[in-house]
Formats: C-alpha cells, sequence, structure tokens
C-alpha cells in the first residue's frame, strides 16, 4: 500500500511552507464564509469518517476493525451477508449441499477483479487453500480445517469436501478475511488490495484519508449507488464525533461511549448502536491460585457486571452472566447464565479453596483502551470486596500484547470481537496455542470436543445438547469470567440510506451493506 | 569565527549520534513487540505463535540487537531511514509528507503569536493603567491553558455552534486551498494562543525596562517627541530579548502540535510520532526523532552563532 502516483505528484507540486502560510492566511478571509461542509456535496459520494489509519493489508490475516472495514468494500468472499445480517451467497450466485460434507458453489457469470482479470472457480480454489493453511497466519482456521478437497469443476463451479459436517463453514466464508482474491495476492507480500468487491482504492493519502471508486465489474453493480466513499482517519473520538455533528462527515465508525448521548442527540444524526463484543477476565491457570477452577468461578461470582458497565460504558451495553450465543433459535437461552454477581457465593468458593483470607493478585489492562482500564478498576473493587488484593498493571496496549502472550499476569481485563457468532469462536478459548487474550496455560479437551460435536450436528437437538455439555463444563471450569458485551455504534446523517449496523459480532462487517447504502442531500 | 562554526557543528552531530543511539534503545528496551501488534490491532483475532514469528522474520526482528542497530545507523548515515513496518512507505517520505505540514502550522502559530504579541504587549507598557491590568489577567490565562482545552472550545465554538468552520480534517492545498486554508486556522491559533501570551508579557516587560533607561530621557530631552523615541529606540532595542523568546518558543511550539495535532486530526510529524510510538513502528518513530533532532540542534547551532556575530566574546 505504498504512497499513490497523484499523492507523489502532489508532494512535488507543493509551494514551499512560507509562501502557503502567507497564502494561507490571505485565503483565511475567503475561507470563514466557506461553510463547514466538506470539499464534495457530490450526491453520489459518501464522506466517511474512519476510526484508524488501516494498516497494509495483508491476504487473510485479521488486522483490526478499520482494515476489515476497508475489506468489506474491497473485496467479496463466496458468502456474504444481507442488510438483516443474514447469511446469503456472495460471488457464489448459488450454494448446494447435497450432504452434510459436501458444497457446491455456482459462481455469478462473468466475474472479473478489480484490475480487469478474470475470477474464476480456479481462484477461488487457491484462495480457500490459502486460508485453510495455518502457516498462512489465516484466522479462518477454526471453520477451513475440515476441507478434504476442493475441485474447480469448470470456470464458475467449485465443489468442496469435508472430512466431517462443520456447521460453521459457511458464516466463516462470509468473514472479510475469506475474500477470494487473484493468485498473485495469496502472499505476505503483496498488499492485499485487488479484489472484486463493490468499490476499488482510487487513491491513497498515508495518514490522511482514501478515495474508493464504485467499481463496474462487481456482481451487483447494478445495485449499488454509491460512486465514490471519502474516507478520512479521525483517530481520536471526540474529533471523529465531531466531524460528523459539524457535517464535515456523513458518517463515521466507532463512536465512543461517551459520545453516544451527544451524537444520538443531535438533529439530522442517527446513532445505530447494536450489543457485539464482549469483556470478560482471564486468567494465568499454569500455577497458583487460578490454576483452581474453584478460585476461577469465586472471581465470576465477584464481578459486579452492572457498576464494570456504569464504568467503562456509561451502561452502553449489557451485562453478561454466560458466553455470547447466536441467535440461532436453536441455542436460545444455552449459556445465558452460568454466574452471576453473589460475593456471598464468591467467598464460600474461595474458602472452599483454601484461601478464606484471600491473596493478592496482579491484574493486567491497558491503558491505552480507556474502556479495558476502566472495566479493570471495576473488577478490582469486586475482587477486593471479596478478599482478593488487587494490584493494577495497565501498560499501554503493546505492552500489554507482550504481557499477555508471555503470561506476565494473575489476572487480565480483555475483550475481543469473535469472528463468527457460532460457539465455535469459544474454541481458541479453551484449545490451541496460547495468546494474548486467552487464558496462559489453560486448556480443556473436554469443552473442546463437546464444542466440536456441536459444529458437527447436522440437527438442531444433537447441536443444542452439545452446546448445553460445554456451557455447563464452562461453568465450572471457567475458562474466563464474562463481564459485559458493549455497544458498539456507526452513526450517520439523515441523508445516509440503506446502511445497517449488523448485529452481535458482526457488527464489524457492517461495511457490508454500504454496497447497498445511497445518499440524499 | 569559523573554528568556532566548525565546533558548534561538530557538537551538533556529536548530539544527533547521541539520540538516534539513545532512541534505539529506549525503543528496543521498551515492551511491546511490532509484529503481534500488527496481527493485534485492537482486540480479537489473536495471532498464532507461527504467524507472529513470520511477521518479525519479515522485519529483520529476529537480528541480533547490534546488527539491527548497525542497520540503522548505517541507513540513517546515508540517508536511508527505511521503511514504515505498518505501511511499507519509505520513512523519508513519510517525513517529507509530514514536516511540511507541521511547518507550516507552526509557522502560521508563530506569525500570530508574533503579529498580535508584539504590539499587544508594547501597548500595554506604553498605555499602563486598565489595558495593562487587562491584557495581565488574559495572558496569564494565555499562558496557562493547555492547549487542547483551547481546542476543542474552538472546536465548539466556530464549527458544532457557528458552523463556520470545519472541525477537523486535512485536505491539501492542491486540492482545494479555500479548505486547506480553514482546517488550517483553528489549530494555528489553539497553538498561538500560549505563544503570543508569552511574547506580549516578554515585550511588555523589555518595553518597560527600555522605557526606564536614561538613554530614553536624554532623547526626550533634545526635542525628539514621544512617538517617534518610541518607535525609533526604544521598541527597537526591547526586541533583542523578544526575538530570544521567540527563537525558543518555536522548539515549545513543535512540542504542543501532538495536542493540536490530535484534536485536529491534523496529519502532521507529531501524529506521525504518536501513532508510530503506539504501533511500535521503529524505523517511523527513529525517523521523526532524527528529523526533529536535526531541526533542534540547528536552530540551536544557527542561535548560537548569531550570538558570536552579536557578541564576540562568546566566541571563546
Amino acid at each position: 500500500m505504498r504512497t499513490s502516483l497523484t499523492s507523489r505528484l502532489r508532494a512535488a507540486a507543493r509551494p514551499r511552507t512560507a509562501a502557503l502560510t502567507a497564502a494561507a492566511v490571505a485565503s483565511m478571509t475567503l475561507a470563514a464564509c466557506g461553510g463547514g461542509s466538506g470539499s464534495s456535496d457530490d450526491p453520489g459520494t459518501l464522506r466517511f469518517g474512519l476510526s484508524a489509519e488501516p494498516v497494509t493489508l495483508t491476504t487473510g490475516v485479521w488486522q483490526g476493525s478499520a482494515t476489515n472495514f476497508v475489506l468489506t468494500l474491497i473485496h467479496r468472499g463466496l458468502m456474504t451477508l444481507d442488510e438483516d445480517g443474514e447469511l446469503v451467497p456472495g460471488l457464489a450466485a448459488s450454494v448446494e449441499t447435497p450432504d452434510p460434507t459436501t458444497y457446491v458453489f455456482t459462481l455469478h457469470e462473468g466475474l472479473t477483479f478489480s484490475d480487469g482479470s478474470p475470477l474464476t472457480a480456479t481462484n477461488v480454489k487457491n484462495s480457500l487453500e490459502y486460508y485453510a493453511d495455518p502457516a498462512n497466519g489465516s484466522t479462518l482456521i477454526a471453520g477451513l480445517q475440515d476441507i478434504a478437497s476442493i475441485t474447480a469443476d469448470s470456470d464458475t463451479q467449485v465443489t468442496v469436501t469435508l472430512e466431517a459436517p462443520n456447521n460453521a463453514f459457511l458464516e466463516f466464508l462470509a468473514v472479510p478475511t475469506a475474500a477470494i482474491v487473484p493468485d498473485a495476492s495469496l502472499n505476505a507480500d503483496t498488499p492485499n488490495i485487488v479484489g472484486a468487491g463493490p468499490f476499488e482504492i482510487e487513491e491513497q493519502n498515508e495518514g490522511v484519508g482514501m478515495t474508493l471508486a464504485k467499481f463496474d465489474g462487481f456482481y451487483d453493480a447494478a445495485d449499488v449507488a454509491l460512486d465514490e466513499i471519502d474516507v478520512a482517519y479521525y483517530p481520536d473520538g471526540d474529533a471523529r464525533a465531531n466531524a460528523l455533528v459539524s457535517g464535515d462527515v456523513d458518517m463515521i465508525d466507532y463512536v465512543t461511549w461517551e459520545n453516544f448521548d451527544r451524537v444520538g442527540s443531535t438533529d439530522g444524526v442517527e446513532l445505530a448502536a447494536q450489543p457485539g463484543p464482549f469483556q470478560y477476565v482471564q486468567f494465568n491457570a499454569t500455577d497458583g491460585p487460578f490454576a483452581d477452577p474453584l478460585v476461577r468461578e469465586a472471581v465470576a461470582y465477584a464481578i459486579n457486571r452492572d457498576n464494570a458497565l456504569t464504568a467503562a460504558f456509561q451502561s452502553h451495553g449489557e451485562p453478561l452472566e454466560g458466553v455470547v450465543t447466536s441467535d440461532d433459535p436453536a441455542l436460545e437461552g444455552l449459556g445465558d447464565e452460568l454466574w452471576s454477581y453473589d460475593p456471598d457465593r464468591a467467598k464460600e468458593l474461595l474458602a472452599e479453596a483454601g484461601y478464606p483470607d484471600g491473596f493478592s493478585a496482579t491484574l493486567l489492562a491497558t491503558s491505552q483502551y480507556t474502556f479495558l482500564q476502566d472495566t479493570a478498576l471495576s473488577v478490582q473493587q469486586d475482587l477486593q470486596a471479596v478478599g482478593i488484593d488487587v494490584t493494577l498493571d495497565a501498560p499501554d496496549w503493546s505492552g500489554r500484547l507482550e504481557k499477555g502472550a508471555a503470561g506476565d499476569y494473575d489476572l487480565a481485563v480483555s475483550g475481543d470481537v469473535g469472528i463468527v457468532t457460532n460457539p465455535i469462536y469459544l474454541l481458541s478459548f479453551v484449545q490451541g496455542p496460547d495468546n494474548f487474550n486467552r487464558s496462559f496455560g489453560y486448556a480443556n479437551e473436554e469443552i473442546a470436543a463437546a464444542l466440536t460435536d456441536g459444529l458437527r450436528a447436522t440437527d438442531d437437538e444433537t447441536r443444542a445438547a452439545a452446546y448445553e455439555e460445554a456451557f455447563d463444563l464452562v461453568a465450572t471450569d471457567v475458562p474466563f469470567a464474562s463481564i459485559d458485551t458493549r455497544d458498539q455504534a456507526w452513526a450517520y446523517s439523515d441523508d445516509v440510506e440503506g446502511f445497517t449496523n449488523l448485529p452481535g459480532f458482526h457488527t464489524f462487517f457492517s461495511g457490508y451493506t454500504l454496497a447497498n447504502t445511497s445518499i440524499e442531500r | 569565527m569559523t573554528t568556532y562554526v566548525l565546533r558548534r557543528i561538530g557538537v551538533g552531530v556529536g548530539l544527533v549520534l547521541l539520540v538516534l543511539t539513545l532512541i534505539f534503545l529506549a525503543l528496543h528496551l521498551v515492551p511491546g513487540d511490532p509484529a503481534m501488534l500488527l496481527l493485534s490491532q485492537g482486540d480479537g483475532g489473536s495471532a498464532t505463535p507461527d504467524a507472529v514469528a513470520r511477521v518479525r522474520e519479515q522485519l529483520g526482528l529476529d537480528q541480533p540487537l547490534l546488527t539491527q542497530y548497525w542497520q540503522f545507523l548505517s541507513g540513517a548515515l546515508t540517508g536511508d531511514l527505511g521503511e514504515s513496518f505498518r505501511n511499507g512507505q519509505a520513512v523519508s517520505e513519510a517525513i517529507g509528507e509530514r514536516l511540511p505540514r507541521t511547518l507550516e502550522l507552526v509557522g502560521l502559530a508563530t506569525l500570530i503569536a508574533v503579529v498580535v504579541g508584539v504590539p499587544w504587549g508594547a501597548l500595554a507598557a506604553r498605555r499602563g493603567g486598565w489595558f495593562d491590568s487587562v491584557t495581565s489577567v488574559l495572558t496569564s490565562i494565555g499562558v496557562a491553558l493547555p492547549v487542547f482545552v483551547f481546542g476543542a472550545l474552538l472546536v465548539l465554538l466556530f464549527s458544532l455552534k457557528l458552523g463556520l468552520l470545519p472541525a477537523g480534517g486535512f485536505t491539501e492545498w492542491g486540492d482545494d486551498p479555500a479548505r486547506h486554508a480553514q482546517l488550517l486556522v483553528m489549530p494555528a491559533i489553539a497553538l498561538a494562543v500560549g505563544f503570543a501570551s508569552t511574547v506580549a508579557r516578554m515585550t511588555r516587560s523589555a518595553v518597560l525596562e527600555m522605557l526606564h533607561q536614561d538613554w530614553v530621557r536624554t532623547a526626550r530631552s533634545l526635542g525628539l517627541s514621544r512617538r517617534t523615541v518610541f518607535r525609533k529606540y526604544v521598541l527597537r532595542n526591547s526586541l533583542n530579548p523578544v526575538v530570544t523568546t521567540v527563537g525558543i518558543g518555536v522548539g515549545t511550539l513543535l512540542g504542543s502540535t501532538v495536542l493540536v495535532e490530535r484534536v485536529f486530526s491534523y496529519p502532521g510529524l507529531s501524529s506521525l510520532l504518536v501513532d508510530a510510538v503506539t504501533a511500535r513502528d521503529y524505523p517511523v518513530v527513529q525517523g521523526v526523532v532524527i528529523t526533529i533532532a536535526v531541526l533542534f540542534v540547528s536552530i540551536n547551532i544557527i542561535v548560537d552563532v548569531l550570538y558570536g556575530v552579536l557578541d564576540p566574546r562568546v566566541r571563546r
């Protein structure tokens, strides 16, 4: 993702600073009456304020929500999400499942990538094989590990055979990092900017923003109303909200919680909030008190979730007394109430574990994301109330990651966005290599097996039974202690039509709905 | 004089080398792994250890510290500051883009500070009375008010209430000069307020001191008008300490841009540095720090040399 030619030319043509300053002063008088609106009032252009500058896009790698946003615009996978958050075919015109381990995808006719090259079944095969290989750093392994074979039957038909049924398979194919890309992008060095999505990157200006133009080769191009998306970077939450409220931009992502009320009560501005990611306490389970499930369970009972919500999110979220599950009717109510706020129960459990007088522990948080720090402060109070004397450790995010990955903590407050809503997302908390946001040294093969049974299930009853077993185990072994889900909000001017903040973990993939968004000025 | 200048430049080069080494060591000693950060932006989607290791290898972070230092040093000495870990952009190119924006901001703020501060301070000294008292109060507030507070107040008034100016962001001069200027006004004013106050206070006390000099009385007794004495002798002589204040102030302004650029989402050098530190983007941090160090050392050398020209005693 190098600077584009245009911005280089511009840099070369830039006048010298002194002359510029003088000219700036001169034009100020002219400018002052220009009003606060942006340079572009074109009805086909959406001016978007993005919370971070995306890093160089690397194929298949999860690089955060700003990057995912761009991916939802320039890429498409075989599957995608519609404006209701329903899983629907994307590049595939149709999907057939003749048996639980066979998927036949028929691609739209005449697909091309934004560089003009044709998109064929072979590209699909190569892309999926790339994502299924753990060596490529893909976060889709849980969904694609069961692939036994991929065959390109014709230019427009692909058959994927799984070793075992996997009811999250299609959902994984709708994740923005599962996009079908040209073979030339299937490596870690080529910026992953060529796709077959509704938009293509027209220009990038490092540190300032990027311009995306409608891609006419998109399979659903006729329904794409926007000609252009003008993205400007506003890393500061207040500055981003100000930009929207003052009319500098039409839409922003990630409204910070302290700005919810102000943005939501502004005339002509819409705040779309959905409970999405969740916060939890993770444990160092290698040795010491937190290796004991009773102590972990005590922590789960000691947390006052309402207080944590108020402290960190000004109550913009929901207390979470169990695990986040999909809104699948077959799983309704499962795993919702594993723990509650019960300090007396917590004290009993601690006494049972041999700590009637409590003990001391360190709690890792981060100073960089204030919501995690505020959550940690609330948790610290709760734990102190049941006798665990907690010392807070709040390095910046980078330090937090390193300490988390090295297990340099007793307790930590963390957040996770989940990649899919299928409960299989819990697998990475109980199995696989240690990472910064799961309990260090923790593994539970029984839970992993039950979750996998749920994933393999082909009927709702078996599925529900498997997850019930998994969540029962979670309740007493406590791989993590849930705190709350936080509302994640996008906000936009009333002029914007057709955008939806997708519910749950899918909130970060809401950029998909910009393909059907229009603007009426 | 030549020896003096050469000696100053020699010391300057030594200082830059020292800063270069210190920043390299500081960056590598502070906890935080750029590779892990690159793969774990925000939360969720935690990267596998394999993936992290691969990125570390790509970025050359698996090399011994001494090797990395030597690569950095030899690169820096030949003008190659490396490439950003995050977006692969050449660091020198990134600085080339950002530095003029920050200099533009600082330049405009300095201009405002001088144009407002000097006449204001001079007037306060000359008129005295209530005007002087009001000046004293206002400049105290101006000096004490943090730039981000003043910046936020400006946004509240001019963008959110009156809708006169955009709340923040950046547009290239070549794209839209009017909007470029609009976007520059508030950050520059926010930056200039404290500086203008300092300049006004300095000017005021310098002018007051001059007004009580014997030679002022002599000039008046020779029949020169108050106005002529003030303009030709008092003000001109008062400006020496003011020039020093401005010189030092520009350096302070460079530091203040960190907050101003944040409040106004202005993509200058300071915001590049802050983002790079947060992302542990070593090449960018090193490049920006070297640039700032060279700027500071150069300003110091110029000031020292000017002193040397004005007052031969310091050359010894």
